[in-house]
């Protein structure tokens, strides 16, 4: 039996593995549910299951839907099958992770639903049986709360990389239902090719070194290279640098590129503007080297050393 | 082809203040202008009606204000232009927008193909698209940065949906939305703009549309801004390192061991 009045969070594929964000979603979904059944709701094919994946992140239920039809499936099946299984089932809340993917399939939910959806939230809450959702407008450059009072489910998209994902103990519930929904002949997918470069991106790193105006220079850079390889880090971005042909918008950390949240990140010259804060703001431990002590990245930071980033990264890596 | 551009008038700039006394919203540069990803959908429009032929119509729901926007749109090669403005349509969310844009996209009629912006730049929430596509039914391929079209009845959009990208063939009507990366819009040109000046602009009020009226304005819109305030900056310790450079490299390397992080 699926429990009714439950939080789903609606599975997602990145690949060939579940998408991270599916698992940061599970992760903070634990941590607020208060007693509500925390279930994941996952559109597989036979070649491609995901169950295993999610049971590890302590769902109390896992809703398969298990179709060769979802192989390369359209926007408009996937909407389908999810409003099917919404309309018999009756979750109270469903999250989405806000990656493209999600953000394309949870409107067409929400029309079929005619219920509120609150795009690219960066927290979540409960007040009682409403759903608060926090999300930035304006290029981030305001916060709001949206609330749906008055129909349900209450839904909201969620920024990945936004919360950690943790591994839980607890045997998951596994729910077996028919696929109904149909191929979709007006949306063929011809090709479909994973990009390298995202998936061996900053987004799941652990440990980030990350380079601002104040550190542009090729001898730091170089410098700066050798000591992420030290420690096992990955190099990052403010916006101005992705200028040089050496990076990329894959590696810009921020509003306009990827949302971080690694254990560590040593920010060096970099000023700690609004859109470059909302892409690291959780990460665990923010060390930044700044030669103004009166940054604004200075006060988003655990640890600072005001002083040129050129020397402290000669330091370090005379030191390692 | 008969092309639908949904656009949306959005305030001339991001940066935003706050009124100390009634902490409410205070928007600087208060003339609006384009949704920048809506350029590049008339632009899109406009290639594939200079490839194939057709027509490249505007739709805008918003207050008389949004002409200007409109014709802007028609100075980038759009033949005419439909804005939806009325009291009744105030206070809606994107669901009551997409079902009103719908109601809309119906009474014009013959549609091929609707394109819009892959979201517009104050709310940022990139769903009016795909809630437009519902209602019509509609087969849709978001985030679009080719767009080519086939034969009579289909288009080839290319999507890059970050991680993966995808090449998707779609039965007309379809809906599409576009993203920077797909174009360069154009620019107005002075004998552009004069000529956009007699091209039709058509006002729609909800008399206009078969409309019901729950599912308009407040009333068709389910969520509430409740809350909106400047993003508190998260403040740390920011607890010194030591002033010299090696030992401050040296406390670093230490904090690190410490947490587990070498
Ligand atoms: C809509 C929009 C989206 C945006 N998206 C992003 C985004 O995703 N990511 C992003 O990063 N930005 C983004 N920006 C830009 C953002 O507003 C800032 O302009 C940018 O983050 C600044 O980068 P920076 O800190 O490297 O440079 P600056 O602001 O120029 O700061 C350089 C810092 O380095 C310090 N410094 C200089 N020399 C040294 C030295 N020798 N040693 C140590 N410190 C030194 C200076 O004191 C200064 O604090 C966006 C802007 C807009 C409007
Ligand atoms: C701060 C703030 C936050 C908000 N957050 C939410 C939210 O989370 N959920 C929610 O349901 N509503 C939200 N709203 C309401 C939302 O802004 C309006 O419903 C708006 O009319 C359409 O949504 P959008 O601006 O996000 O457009 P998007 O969906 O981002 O726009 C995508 C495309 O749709 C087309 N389009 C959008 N609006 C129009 C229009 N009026 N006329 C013609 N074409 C258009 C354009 O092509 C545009 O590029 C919010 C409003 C504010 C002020």
């Amino acid at each position: 039996m699926i429990t009714k009045d439950a939080l789903w969070i609606v599975a997602e594929f990145e690949g060939t593995r579940i998408a991270p964000v599916t698992l940061q979603l599970l992760t903070k979904a634990r941590a607020i549910a208060n007693g509500r059944t925390v279930a994941a709701v996952l559109l597989e094919t036979p070649a491609q299951t995901g169950e295993e994946t999610l049971a590890q992140y302590g769902p109390d239920e896992i809703i398969v839907a298990q179709d060769e039809a979802f192989q390369n499936a359209s926007d408009r099946t996937q909407a389908e099958q999810l409003t099917a299984l919404i309309k018999a089932n009756q979750p109270n809340t469903i999250l989405f992770g806000a990656t493209p993917e999600g953000r394309s399939l949870a409107p067409r939910v929400q029309d079929q639903l005619e219920t509120g959806l609150t795009a690219d939230c960066l927290d979540f809450y409960y007040e009682q049986d409403l759903l608060v959702a926090v999300k930035p407008s304006y290029g981030d450059n305001v916060m709001c709360e949206i609330v749906c009072p008055d129909r349900r489910p209450q839904m909201a998209s969620v920024r990945p990389n936004t919360f950690a994902a943790k591994k839980a103990t607890g045997a998951a519930r596994i729910e077996r239902v028919d696929a109904t929904a149909a191929a979709d002949s007006a949306c063929v997918m011809q090709k479909t090719a994973v990009k390298i470069a995202a998936t061996t991106s900053l987004s799941g790193a652990r440990k980030i070194i990350a380079l601002g105006r104040g550190a542009n220079k090729d001898a730091v850079i170089e410098g700066v290279r050798k000591v992420a390889d030290k420690l096992g880090a990955s190099v990052g971005v403010s916006r101005p640098l992705t200028d040089r042909p050496d990076f990329t918008a894959e590696q810009q950390i921020g509003q306009s590129g990827v949302t971080v949240s690694p254990d560590l990140i040593l920010n060096l010259g970099i000023s700690g503007a609004v859109q470059y804060q909302v892409g690291m703001s959780s990460s665990k431990l923010v060390i930044s080297v700044n030669r103004d002590s009166k940054a604004p990245i200075m006060v988003q930071s655990d640890y600072v050393w005001t002083g040129d980033a050129a020397a402290l990264v000669a330091a370090l890596q005379d030191l390692l | 082809m008969k092309i639908v551009v949904c656009i949306k008038q959005v305030p001339g700039s991001n940066r935003v203040s706050f009124d100390p006394i009634t902490h409410n919203l205070v928007r600087e540069g208060m003339a609006g202008r384009m949704n920048p990803f809506d350029e590049n959908a008339i632009e899109a429009a406009v290639r594939l009606r200079e490839q194939v032929g057709g027509e490249v119509v505007l739709l805008s729901m918003g207050p008389d204000a949004t002409k200007e926007t409109l014709h802007d749109g028609m100075a980038m090669g759009a033949d005419s232009a439909y804005l939806l403005s009325s009291r009744a349509f105030a206070g809606s969310d994107t669901l009551a927008t997409g079902y009103i844009l719908a109601q809309a996209i119906r009474k014009i009629g013959a549609i091929d193909l609707i394109l819009f912006g892959r979201q517009a730049v104050d709310a940022d929430t990139g769903q009016v698209g795909p809630i437009v596509a519902t209602e019509l039914d509609l087969p849709q391929a978001t985030f679009a940065e080719k767009i080519q079209p086939l034969d009579a009845q289909h288009v080839v959009v290319n999507r890059d949906l970050g991680a993966v990208t995808q090449t998707v063939q779609l039965t007309l009507p379809a809906v599409i939305t576009v993203r920077a990366e797909a174009n360069q819009p154009r620019y107005e040109s002075p004998v552009a703009i004069q000529q956009s000046l007699t091209k039709p602009l058509t006002t729609w009020t909800d008399q206009d549309l078969t409309l019901d009226a729950s599912r308009i304005g407040q009333a068709g819109s389910p969520t509430i801004v409740r809350k909106v305030y400047a993003p508190e900056p998260t403040t740390r310790a920011a607890k010194p390192l030591p002033q010299d450079p090696k030992e401050a490299a040296k406390a670093l390397l230490d904090i690190l061991q410490a947490q587990g992080l070498l």
